[in-house]
């Protein structure tokens, strides 16, 4: 009886279809990582002949598992865009090679990108923490990660067609179109009235504050979304929650506590007043850290949106992963530290 | 029988040390140690869910009474939803009417509501409050 091929074998058929000049294609350390909360991803090398030459490249391969943390406002498509859209900027991405539709091929969209050669240590764990800790010593980790961040803010986001995510009108309109993306999440997955969300996502309406300066967000700029080589980021990943909006929102998280668990250093890797002076002179922008305090309880409160999304999906048995099943005790926590911030 | 807390310490146990060591593929190990972490919090849910509730029903009960007594405010205050949905609704009401109260009213109020909403939040973090190395 015929066995059905494995996802290993589906992928280096569809390679096979990409590349039809190469012969002898095999995939060699095949990974189905465990790290992606909204996507399955698999990280492999392809081998092959062509043309007489021997060719290795690795590639990673990002697929819609069907229903993902962020449901509705997941997007693979446009972060396939957006990849694309920024190959030619300085900021160091990835190359985008092919986005799929058909659920025929793998049972959901995909896309098939490169495969950059580096690390991305988790900074929760404590070797993660150590890592950024030895790299912020020898100070050359801390200078790109700055670096990087400028680049996207720095980047003339029209020219390089990335206003098709969405841009916001004037005043306080990214600030309130943030609130209600995440508010709509928050209305797909509550199932208990959680009235301190409540009281958190009133105050935010009403004290939203306008932005100066319309730049491209990265949305979720951290260490554990840059892959490391030498001391440099080599790429900037985990493309979900990009915006056309204020540049502090990005800055506020990289300021945030919600990223540095225990480490003195921003993100694990960089001293605040290094950050803080060395962005200002890359990007010529003043960081307003009255504005950046309001995105950093704003972030609370998305947090408190994605583990509300992460454990209704595994309450409503539509997502297997039982790290969602644990972030429902992450909403009381997240919930603590906005409500501290709010002075109660 | 062993009790529900000594099972699920032994549980816990076995993840850690024998099973979870075992898994060579990264995603199941990694689903391995997070069921041992998701069965430490089910441990705490189960030894504190009922009197979380009563405390959670008595501060919603002072909310209302402090609440009736301030001007203005009284009206907003509703008995019969003594519960998260009905303070759900009381803190919507306070925000839609933070102009016809005025700031000093609505500050108080609000200020009587986050007392509340902490004493509720301390409630749910006998749970969920971290416990982790």
């Amino acid at each position: 009886m015929a066995t059905s091929p494995t996802v290993q074998e589906k992928i280096a058929g569809y390679l096979q279809s990409k590349i039809p000049r190469a012969r002898n294609l095999a995939l060699s350390d095949f990974v189905h990582s465990a790290g992606g909360w909204s996507h399955e991803i698999y990280v492999f090398f392809a081998t092959w002949n062509e043309d007489g030459r021997a060719m290795r490249q690795g590639f990673c391969l990002r697929k819609d598992p069907g229903i993902s943390l962020l449901r509705e406002l997941s997007n693979l498509r446009e972060q396939f865009r957006v990849i694309k859209a920024l190959e030619p900027t300085p900021a160091p991405t990835p190359k985008a090679y092919w986005y799929e539709e058909d659920p025929s091929l793998l049972g959901g969209p995909f896309f098939v990108m490169e495969k950059v050669e580096g690390e991305v240590p988790n900074p929760w764990s404590r070797a993660g923490k150590q890592f950024y800790a030895d790299a912020a010593k020898r100070g050359k980790l801390p200078r790109s990660f700055v670096e990087a961040l400028a680049s996207l803010h720095n980047l003339d986001w029209r020219t390089h067609g990335l206003d098709f995510i969405g841009v916001p009108g004037d005043g306080k309109d990214f600030a309130l179109r943030e609130i209600a993306k995440w508010e709509s999440l928050i209305d797909q997955s509550i199932r208990k009235p959680e009235p301190v969300l409540t009281e958190l996502l009133l105050w935010l309406k009403a004290n939203a504050p306008e932005t100066r300066r319309l730049a491209f967000v990265h949305g979720a700029y951290r260490t554990g979304n840059l892959i490391i080589k030498d001391d440099q980021i080599a790429a900037i990943i985990d493309w979900e929650l990009q915006v056309i909006g204020d540049p502090m929102y990005d800055v506020a998280y990289v300021l945030s506590n919600l990223n540095r668990e225990g480490s003195p250093l921003l993100s694990c890797v960089v001293e605040r007043e290094f950050f803080l002076d060395y962005y200002q002179q890359l990007t010529g922008l003043t960081i307003d850290l009255e504005v950046c305090r309001y995105y950093e309880i704003l972030y609370m409160m998305r947090s408190t949106a994605f583990w509300l999304s992460a454990s209704g999906l595994f309450a409503e048995g539509r997502n297997k992963d039982l790290r969602l099943a644990r972030t429902t005790y992450s909403v009381p926590v997240v919930l603590d530290m906005a409500a501290k911030a709010l002075g109660f | 029988m062993i009790p529900a807390n000594q099972l699920l310490s032994e549980i816990v146990t076995s993840i850690r040390e024998v099973i979870a060591p075992a898994i060579s593929e990264p995603y199941p190990k990694a689903q391995a140690y997070m069921a041992a972490v998701i069965l430490e919090f089910v441990a705490r849910q189960v030894e504190e869910r009922s009197d979380i509730e009563e405390q959670k029903h008595a501060a919603m009960l002072e909310l209302l009474r402090d609440l009736s007594q301030l001007p203005g405010v009284n009206r907003l205050v509703r008995g019969d939803e003594l519960n998260e949905i009905g303070l759900n609704k009381l803190i919507e009401h306070l925000y839609a009417e933070r102009g016809r109260l005025g700031e000093e009213t609505f500050a108080a109020a609000n200020r009587r509501v986050r007392q509340t909403l902490r004493k509720l939040l301390d409630q749910e973090l006998k749970v969920a409050g971290k416990n982790e190395d």
